[in-house]
């Protein structure tokens, strides 16, 4: 039974106990900070007056980025930045208003300080302005007596001298803001004032960042520096130097003369990437010390992105540059030999479907064999190679060949792209696979997606005769400039395919595609044999904006025009791809692209002797 | 007109608990001038704790008018609503190492800081309507109702409120009669399960009690903290450095000093004596609280009231053994003196209930 007078005593007797316990713990505690603070006091009063002695970090030059010949394409640059103590400046308004009438300051900076002062404690030296012109700095010299709480302190900036050339390959660096912080997790890293924020300069950051040093420092009751007491050094960043050739790499960007697009150019016997290019282009240094308004605005609203990075992340159907490797399965697999003829007709029907599907030539191609079907780009020989080989063995082989996963570029966030297959519509259409499905992933259309940078990895997989090297931009790096260059650690290259007969048969139809077929044009008058392919991926019908200019139509809607190729044919050093964005077909807008690329780079590297000797043959 | 408004005015403050209000005032003047130090002399620290201050004395005016009767009548519903918000910071939560705040716009909503009241409500209505000292149908009972939102508040993960809402679970028991086997038992029980516990903390947590273990071990890291606040404290001496003065402080030296570690930078400038009056008025404080809890009039109000005041001890506890290295830090303020809002919002609604508990003490007796 309930007793309310029972249980009101019973909780006074515990109440009772209660408060005496916590009495008694609290007069414990108190004897506690008794000890500390009255018999311990001399002790601790000496701690705290030796307590002059604090650690202040020291942060290494970020290592800098060269070229494959030792062209500088990130460097660090002396520079002078505006900083306001606001315990010190008394009226920070009339600081601030003093101040703006010296140096140009502009609403970004000054939003951009006051967000940084309510984070910082006010005896802290805050950021107004970065990289301050030398008459600015002459001027606030005289002014200095004016401004108490004031400096100009000098810093290391990131300046890329190529400018927009290297805009996704190095990428940048920025101000470091809270979410940086919080992925770093230490608290050392408030020292830091820029972070990578994209390409290279992102994916390498711990690297290139170096090791953050202390040094202990002695300051009077005031906090003034005295001494530096002792200190534990810096590790300064790697130096990188990239595969990169700088000269390539602008050959590329004008060989695209006005067309947006993409290329990459790649060395197959190592898988390092000579150039590679994203057009439009935009300038990294903008971004450096704090992008304005306008100038992000205006990269944001381009409708060609020239901030989006078309190798790594964009992708496009490929269109016919994948037959040479869905030849490839259909040899490996045994479904065909090289010399098994096809009869192309113009249209392929699947049995009980009524839409055809077409050839690119009306008429058809008539009987073709591997090669031919190669050089000509003949549908009817792949759709029946794909069905043939069924979805399932289509997906295993050309996964092997790269196609669906990444290439191991070592950039950050790089697309896998999409090879089509019933799971993948299963999953993003909800839908059954029919044999349709196989008939067009067999020309390289339907649901796939490919990135640059498979494609290109592919092409260099086939030149290599089936060895597939990783993709990298980074060969060798050094821990400053004393230290030799030391070879960057690669993964191991993968063996995709060895049967030297298929891939001889491949080659060989990839030379004719130059030699006599679809891209015979570009072969002319070079000084090497080039083995190629084209390809077009179509977004939306080429009639209805025949007469729409490319720069106007948004980056999703535009068809693409699209070669693959290598050179010289019998010793291959030059893998490339070329996506040229609304470019009409492969074979008169991207081909001559990359002729010209290719020249760039081999013909000054030939041997003296074939040069001329294939120079008499026109 | 002007008598009007006096009369709205005294008629809000009729339920006001003089005693503890102008202790618990003490305590937040103190705390202000402490803030104006610790902050550097900026202002808008002192401010903002000030607006906080004036806030939770809002709702704890407001929480004075509700009768014991009536909050015991809403109390399920109230903690079921808390009890619902908590897995909602999991998903629309927001905060830097750990997920505790939901952000309704104009302020940021802390639902572990709301149980610390709830739970001890509904710990008082499951309670009251049993026959005490509790039998082991009603123990299981309130297990239920501590261990739900704990687990989920260490999930999120705040230890330091997780701590807070068992001790105020724990005293409601403890008030309520529960018999000393019954809590030799229970203790065993918790101090078996410690080491298990090891393997849930956080690499940060398991951090902070190693150093703890030996602050030197890491006195550029981890154990600078202690290190430092121990020195801050020391050196301040029996009637401290003065105001203003503390170089621990002030040379950057003691962290957090505005919140964890304001109390050490009091005990800085203030010493010894400084330390003790405040001891002093968080003794009154717990003292008067209790006293009104066993002149309440039911069995509700009485283990609210009691097991609301013995938690306010616990924060002083922990607090001030933590910034002198005699417990990890765990994230748990000195109650009214840290700057911080929610708890001093949570802590006057708090006092409200008991206050509250004081002025309806009359009907029934």
């Amino acid at each position: 039974m309930k007793s309310a007078h029972a249980e009101a005593d019973q909780f006074r007797r515990r109440a009772v106990i209660g408060f005496f316990a916590i009495s008694v713990a609290l007069f414990g505690l108190s004897l506690g900070y008794f000890r500390l603070q009255v018999l311990q006091h001399e002790e601790y009063k000496t701690r705290s007056e030796a307590n002059r002695i604090k650690p202040r970090p020291i942060v290494p030059a970020r290592g800098l980025i060269y070229d494959r010949n030792g062209k500088l394409l990130a460097d660090n640059v002396p520079a002078y930045r505006l900083e306001v103590v606001p315990e010190e400046a008394g009226n920070l308004e009339a600081t601030l208003a003093g101040l703006a009438q010296l140096v140009a300051i502009s609403e970004d900076e000054l939003q951009q300080f006051h967000s940084a002062r309510k984070a910082t404690r006010s005896f802290r030296p805050v950021v107004l302005k970065l990289r301050l012109s030398e008459e600015a700095r002459a001027r606030l010299a005289v002014n200095r007596y004016r401004f108490p709480g004031v400096d100009v302190v000098p810093y290391l900036t990131r300046r890329y001298p190529y400018g927009n050339l290297f805009a996704h390959v190095v990428g940048y660096v920025g101000r470091l803001d809270a979410n940086d912080l919080a992925t770093l997790g230490d608290s050392k890293y408030s020292a830091l004032t820029h972070v990578g924020k994209s390409g290279l300069e992102k994916s390498y950051e711990a690297r290139l960042r170096g090791e953050i040093g202390y040094e202990n420092v002695e300051q009077n009751v005031e906090g003034r520096m005295l001494r530096i007491v002792n200190n534990e050094p810096a590790e300064p960043g790697l130096d990188l130097q990239l595969s990169i050739d700088a000269d390539l790499q602008r050959a590329a960007v004008e060989a695209f003369g006005d067309f947006d697009g993409a290329a990459i150019a790649v060395d197959p016997r190592t898988g390092e990437v000579l150039a590679m290019v994203s057009l439009p282009m935009f300038d990294p240094n903008l971004f450096v010390n704090g992008i304005s308004h306008t100038d992000y605005a205006a990269l944001t609203t381009n409708l060609s992105r020239p901030l989006f990075d078309r190798n790594l992340h964009g992708g496009t159907v490929p269109g016919s540059t994948v037959k040479p490797f869905i030849g490839l399965a259909g040899l490996e697999s045994g479904v065909r030999r090289p010399e098994d003829r096809i009869f192309s007709s113009g249209v392929f029907h699947l049995p009980g479907v009524k839409r055809g599907f077409n050839d690119a030539h009306a008429g058809g191609h008539g009987w073709v064999d591997l090669r031919e079907s190669i050089a000509q780009s003949v549908n009817t020989y792949y759709y029946q190679l794909a069905l043939d080989l069924g979805i399932k063995r289509f997906d295993d082989y050309l996964y092997r060949y790269g196609f669906g996963r990444p290439t191991g570029i070592d950039l950050i966030g790089e697309s896998e792209g999409i090879l089509p297959s019933p799971e993948f519509k299963r999953k993003r259409f909800k839908s059954d696979w029919y044999p349709g499905d196989t008939v067009n992933a067999g020309i390289g259309q339907g649901f796939w997606v490919t990135t640059p940078l498979q494609l290109v990895q592919a092409t260099a997989t086939l030149a290599q005769d089936g060895v597939r090297h990783p993709l990298h931009l980074t060969r060798a790096a050094r821990q400053g400039f004393q230290q030799p260059w030391q070879p960057w650690p690669q993964s191991a290259a993968e063996v995709v395919a060895s049967d030297l007969g298929n891939l001889q048969a491949i080659k060989e139809g990839m030379v004719a595609a130059v030699t006599h077929g679809t891209a015979h044009a570009i072969g002319i008058g070079a000084p090497y044999l080039i083995a190629g392919k084209t390809g077009t991926a179509q977004h939306i019908s080429r009639r209805t904006n025949a007469s729409m200019s490319p720069h106007n139509l948004p980056l999703g809607l535009r068809h693409q025009a699209l070669f693959i190729a290598y050179a010289p044919a019998d010793a291959p050093s030059i893998a490339i791809v070329v996506v040229v964005e609304h470019g009409g077909y492969g074979a008169t807008t991207a081909a001559p692209i990359a002729r010209k690329i290719m020249d760039a780079w081999l013909i000054k590297r030939l041997p003296v002797s074939t040069n001329t000797a294939s120079a008499k043959t026109p | 007109m002007i008598t009007w408004l006096r009369d709205i005015t005294l008629s809000f403050l009729d339920k006001v608990d003089w005693p503890l209000m102008l202790a618990l005032c003490a305590v937040m003047a103190a705390s202000l001038v402490v803030q104006h130090s610790a902050g550097g002399g900026d202002s808008h620290v002192v401010i903002a704790q000030a607006a906080r201050f004036i806030a939770g004395l809002a709702v704890m005016l407001l929480l004075t008018r509700i009768s014991p009767a009536r909050l015991r009548i809403w109390t399920p519903l109230v903690f079921a609503v808390t009890l619902a918000l908590l897995p909602l910071v999991f998903v629309i939560g927001s905060g830097r190492s750990a997920r505790l705040w939901i952000n309704l716009g104009f302020f940021y909503l802390q639902p572990g800081e709301l149980l610390k009241l709830t739970v001890p409500m509904m710990l008082a209505w499951h309670l009251h309507r049993r026959v005490l000292p509790p039998t082991w149908t009603s123990l299981a009972g309130c297990l239920a109702i501590i261990a739900i939102p704990v687990a989920l508040i260490i999930l999120q993960p705040d230890l330091g409120t997780g701590m807070l809402v068992v001790a105020s679970g724990v005293f409601a028991v403890f008030l309520a009669g529960i018999g000393w086997g019954r809590i030799g038992l229970f203790a065993g029980m918790g101090l078996s399960s410690l080491p298990l516990a090891w393997l849930f903390l956080m690499p940060y947590q398991k951090n902070r009690i190693l150093t703890f273990i030996n602050p030197e071990s890491d006195p550029l890291g981890a154990g600078w903290n202690i290190i430092q606040s121990k020195i801050a404290i020391g050196s301040g001496g029996l009637f401290g450095k003065g105001w203003g003065q503390g170089s621990q402080a002030h040379l950057d030296f003691l962290p957090e000093h505005t919140t964890d570690f304001a109390f050490s930078v009091l005990s800085e400038e203030w010493g010894w004596l400084g330390v003790s009056v405040l001891f002093a008025l968080y003794l009154f404080i717990v003292g008067r609280s209790l006293w009104i809890a066993t002149n309440a009039r039911d069995g509700y109000s009485r283990l609210l009231a009691g097991a609301l005041a013995m938690t306010f001890s616990v924060y002083v506890l922990v607090n001030g053994s933590m910034v002198v290295g005699l417990l990890p830090v765990v994230g748990i303020p000195m109650p009214l003196l840290s700057y911080g809002g929610t708890s001093a919002v949570s802590l006057l609604a708090g006092f409200g209930i008991i206050m509250s508990v004081h002025a309806h003490r009359k009907f029934m007796s």
